[in-house]
């Protein structure tokens, strides 16, 4: 058992951290399940985040002189319970007050896992084990969030949180741990380093692009499964992985490998937005320049967002405040932008679609019979990006203009997956602005401090 | 310290550098839906239909393309318009009125109207005829229903007479649309043969 506590406590900090973006690839599927509205469901990924970012530091500080190995423990059956209870929801107001509650278990398990792993590790490396699972959890949420969803169903996601989180509440327990050194009376306390929060957040908010617009784009707008999708995004924890070697090689200054990473994240997200097709290999490069950004930055901001500050756990919660608010931050501003431009992107496609059925070489009785049920199928699907397949299947196609009508079905389909692509480009510009805004946050001349 | 300093940025550089440039060669950044064509601009038709549907198939692309570049706007937007609103403009009934009867004038000109002849088996396989008038006019020589029924003169008189916010609103209604036109092409037949007539008798 003793061997397997610091595992199973980094795995609790990798899955609390795995569920700021894993039901990304299962929103689809809630929304159908629990009979909701996009704006509803958005608040799936939304409330976790946002409570989580918002009780970090309260936690902290309020809690800094419980035992860490009781208030792991207690946070970690706390995520449990709410795991289960998401898994169990019925309804969508339901699951998002059980996200809130797995949320607020998530804090006290993150504060309580911090100290229970320094205690196991000593200071340097058991800081770098929570930072690495943190990392390793965020970056593979959605791939593990889009497997579970296709093999299973979205509850799984939730429900096989339970049995690890439920073997890690007696390996916290079994941790000998005080309650964390107190400062002297006289002792001043150490401020936030507010540039390595700011940077983590924005670059947070810049992530958010890549891990939650990109599943969407190939689930919702390229009608790929959400294995595929899993799969395909996988590229982004793969490429992290190889971030270390490469720092280890060139060996760059702390700031310069932050600097580096922030541009190879806006870069991915660039080449995310210009996409020259809807072919899924496209998107590896720029992903693979995403996850390695990722791999250089996040966990070297939040160690020097820690780095000789104290209380230690305080500080760690600003960085767990800092990228779950941005992550929120990145929503609030992506959001809106590749809304509205979904909606703008419906008159070119219907344009598109009504260029092509025109022209196609079909029977004009073919042709107006496609069109009245294109026509019908676009207006019930208003709002989401239509499946064309049921005008296909009902038509009633002469077998000698069969060949004509697929290759017309494939063509609408590429036409809708040109629109899907445009639409979200601007949101992954967007989040390009946000990584180099980040740069920029680590670039600018020392900001003065009161004396 | 400057190779550590500048090493890593140079790579990222090269990185990002790479995979954009192979990207934007490849077409990205153009990736979106097809444009709309100029409906100014000549367009060639074609139709995978026959007789009656093949005619009318070509002239209402070619009225489409014709009324939109009177209205200013694309032959995509004029359709969707006219097949989402419930009243359709007196601008775009007017124009597609009038590029109807363009469309016939210029498949006349450019000689891809067919003669009356190649119509009629199509018209009397549609029509509900006594079995005797039909043997009759099907035994006629082409030359002379050539010679009687001048289809760009017929067309011409059908489109006139037809009332377009009708035939809008019969579009999801295959009998009604057929019985539409039957009547206004019958009529049409009809005044411009009593035409003929006319100019016939006043010749001779």
């Amino acid at each position: 058992m003793r061997r397997a506590v610091a595992p199973l406590i980094a795995v609790t900090v990798a899955l609390v951290l795995a569920d700021s973006a894993i039901v990304t690839l299962a929103l689809p599927d809630i929304l159908f399940n629990l009979h909701t509205t996009v704006a509803q469901v958005a608040w799936v990924l939304i409330s976790f985040n946002l409570v989580l970012g918002l009780v970090a530091v309260p936690t902290a500080v309020g809690f800094r002189r419980a035992q860490p190995r009781v208030l792991g423990a207690v946070g970690i059956a706390l995520f449990a319970a709410a795991s289960a209870w998401c898994a169990v929801a019925q309804s969508i107001e339901v699951l998002i007050a059980a996200r809130c509650l797995q949320a607020l278990g998530g804090a006290l398990a993150l504060v309580g896992c911090l100290e229970l792993l320094v205690a196991l590790y000593g200071e340097r490396r058991g800081i770098a084990t929570w930072i690495s699972a943190g990392v390793i959890g965020a970056a593979t949420g959605p791939v593990a969030g889009g497997l579970l969803t296709q093999a299973f169903s979205w509850q799984a996601i939730f429900v096989v949180q339970v049995p690890f989180a439920v073997l890690a509440v007696p390996a916290a327990l079994a941790v000998r741990a005080g309650p964390p050194a107190q400062p002297p009376a006289e002792f001043v306390r150490h401020r936030p380093a507010v540039r390595s929060n700011l940077t983590l957040a924005l670059l947070s908010a810049a992530l958010t692009a890549a891990l939650f617009l990109l599943v969407l784009l190939i689930v919702d707008g390229w009608q790929h499964s959400p294995a595929a999708a899993a799969i395909t995004v996988s590229v982004v924890p793969l490429a992290a992985l190889l971030a270390r070697p490469l720092a280890r090689w060139l060996r760059p200054p702390p700031n310069v490998e932050i600097g580096a990473g922030c541009f190879l994240v806006a870069g991915g997200l660039a080449g995310l937005a210009l996409l020259p097709s809807a072919e899924l290999a496209w998107t590896i490069a720029p992903q693979a320049l995403v996850g390695l950004g990722l791999g250089l930055t996040v966990d070297q901001l939040t160690a020097q967002a820690m780095h000789l500050r104290l209380p230690r756990v305080e500080h760690a919660s600003w960085t767990i405040s800092a990228r779950h608010l941005g992550v929120v931050v990145g929503l609030a501003i992506l959001t809106p932008i590749f809304t509205a431009d979904l909606m703008d992107a419906q008159v070119p496609a219907e344009q598109a679609i009504t260029a092509l059925v025109l022209d196609a070489p079909l029977p004009a009785q073919d042709k107006v019979d496609l069109a009245r049920a294109l026509g019908g199928l676009l207006t019930d699907q208003q709002g989401e990006i239509p499946d064309l397949h049921p005008a296909f299947a009902a038509a009633d196609i002469a077998p000698e203009f069969q060949a004509a009508a697929d290759q017309l079905e494939r063509d609408l389909d590429a036409q809708l997956e040109r629109a899907a692509t445009h639409a979200f480009r601007d949101s992954f510009l967007a989040g390009a602005a946000l990584a180099l805004l980040a740069l920029l946050v680590l670039a600018a001349p020392p900001w003065r401090r009161n004396p | 310290m400057s190779s550590r300093l500048l090493a890593l940025p140079a790579v990222a550089l090269v990185l990002v550098g790479l995979v954009l440039g192979v990207q934007v060669a490849y077409g990205g950044g153009t990736f979106s839906p097809l444009e709309p064509a100029d409906p100014c601009a000549h367009r060639s038709v074609t139709s995978q239909s026959e007789g009656i549907d093949a005619l009318t198939e070509q002239l209402v692309l070619i009225g489409l393309d014709e009324a939109a570049c009177t209205l200013g706007t694309s032959r995509e937007a004029l359709t969707l318009s006219l097949a989402q609103s419930a009243e359709p403009s007196d601008a775009e009934v007017a124009a597609l009125q009038n590029g109807l009867e363009a469309a016939v004038d210029r498949m006349a000109a450019d000689g891809t109207l067919p003669q009356a002849s190649d119509l009629v088996d199509d018209v009397l396989d549609q029509a509900d005829l006594n079995s005797f008038i039909d043997t009759v006019i099907r035994a006629l020589p082409d030359s002379v229903i050539d010679n009687a029924i001048d289809l760009q003169d017929v067309l011409k008189r059908a489109i006139a007479d037809l009332d377009m916010r009708e035939l809008l609103a019969n579009i999801d209604d295959q009998q009604a649309l057929n019985d539409q036109i039957q009547a206004a092409v019958t009529q049409a037949v009809k005044e411009s043969l009593l035409d003929r007539l006319r100019s016939l008798v006043a010749g001779g």
